[in-house]
């Protein structure tokens, strides 16, 4: 790797920046690429280093996640993972976002509707007595006409509000369908990704005990009950582990034993 | 009554809430879905959960159900089927060739 630090450029696989005060946070950050300073060249980091890239007497750490990204590090795969990837693109085809309705129209009451055919039918009845009677009908034309008029913006208002309901409905419903088929997806993916993460902890179990047993220091009875220092340790140790690893521990007498230890590249903050 | 279903965790966490809130609109409350009174307040509740979650809520409108609202062939179908004689006939066969009416031709009849 190689890295500038105030001027500095150190070359190497193992890079000691005790005296520095650099932050360990802005160096890991660097190694994750997320920032452009201090300037690093070096391989880019495995998810692993998600988990373990920066090594802190705070960190915290899910020990088994952490060890099935080690194990994917290392390419091991699981008989779960064509389905697992299935299921993430079916995850990624159902749209999540909630679609905008057609607008809501104000219903038409049937009471309005009846009350305009009544006036439409006593109009035509009118024009018919006057027919009848041969008296002057221009009138009474005018009435129906009006009246029929009336009646048939309403009557397709009222249309159109059905429709729009009706509409409104199907999209709601089909948003909905989606959303149930989503928790479905979701739920099922879940499981096979802990049925992976099983397959690949217990691939890995053995050398990550061998890892923890060969640190310096105590040995709990449950390794996954490590704590997450020597936990994260003896991952890196079983991960591959290209990119290089923010150690704020004195765990190793040197940062070239980590370095050694841990067949990483190093940086010490 | 107004049947409130919820189709996200938020909303049902707020339905949950109104329900025990307010008791008295409430009909009945199932897991993610109650029935509330046909009362403007059940309406307000339940316009108030649409406001927040939007299509994570949806509302509807329930009418009682008696055997009478359904026509009579279909009860007599529904009681002779449910004393017949062999459980595991299903009722497509139990139907054919006898006075009841297939189940095709029920699906395609509005009540």
């Amino acid at each position: 790797m190689r890295l500038t630090v105030g001027g500095t450029t150190y070359e190497g696989r193992v890079v000691d920046l005790r005296a520095r005060g650099v932050s360990g946070a802005a160096i890991a950050a660097a190694v994750r690429g997320e920032r452009c300073l201090p300037a690093l060249s070096a391989p880019g980091p495995t998810p692993v280093y998600d988990y373990c890239g920066r090594v802190s007497p705070e960190m915290g750490l899910r020990t088994r996640t952490a060890l099935a990204a080690a194990a994917r590090s290392r390419g091991i795969g699981t008989p779960h993972d064509g389905e697992i990837a299935a299921l993430r693109e079916k995850l990624a085809s159902l749209d999540p976002d909630e679609p905008s309705l057609p607008p809501a129209h104000d219903p038409v009451a049937e009471s309005a509707i009846a009350a305009l055919r009544e006036d439409a039918a006593t109009a035509r009845g009118r024009l018919a007595a006057r027919e009848a009677l041969g008296a002057d009908t221009d009138d009474a034309r005018r009435s129906v006409r009006e009246a029929t008029g009336a009646l048939s913006e309403r009557e397709t208002e009222r249309t159109a509000a059905a429709q729009s309901r009706e509409r409104r409905r199907a999209v709601a419903r089909s948003y909905r369908d989606r959303r149930a088929e989503r928790r479905r997806v979701a739920d099922r993916l879940a499981n096979r990704r802990r049925d992976a993460r099983a397959v690949l902890v217990d691939r890995l179990r053995g050398r990550f005990v061998a890892a923890l047993d060969a640190l310096p220091g105590s040995t709990p009875t449950d390794p996954f009950d490590a704590s997450p220092v020597p936990a994260a340790l003896s991952i890196l140790r079983v991960a591959r582990t290209d990119a290089p690893v923010v150690l704020e521990v004195d765990r190793f007498e040197h940062p070239a034993a980590a370095a050694a230890a841990l067949d990483a590249p190093v940086i010490r903050c | 009554m107004l049947l409130v279903v919820t189709y996200s965790r938020g909303a049902r966490r707020d339905l949950r809430n109104v329900c025990r809130a307010h008791e008295g609109c409430v009909v009945r409350q199932f897991g993610r879905a109650a029935l509330l009174e046909w009362t403007e307040f059940g309406a307000f509740q339940a316009l108030r959960l649409q406001e927040k979650h939007g299509l994570d809520v949806q509302l509807e409108r329930v009418v009682p159900f008696e055997p009478a609202d359904a026509p009579e062939h279909v009860r007599k179908a529904a009681s002779a089927y449910e004393s017949r004689d062999q459980p595991s006939t299903p009722y497509e066969r139990f139907a054919s060739g006898r006075d009841f009416p297939d189940p095709a031709a029920m699906r395609g009849e509005k009540l």
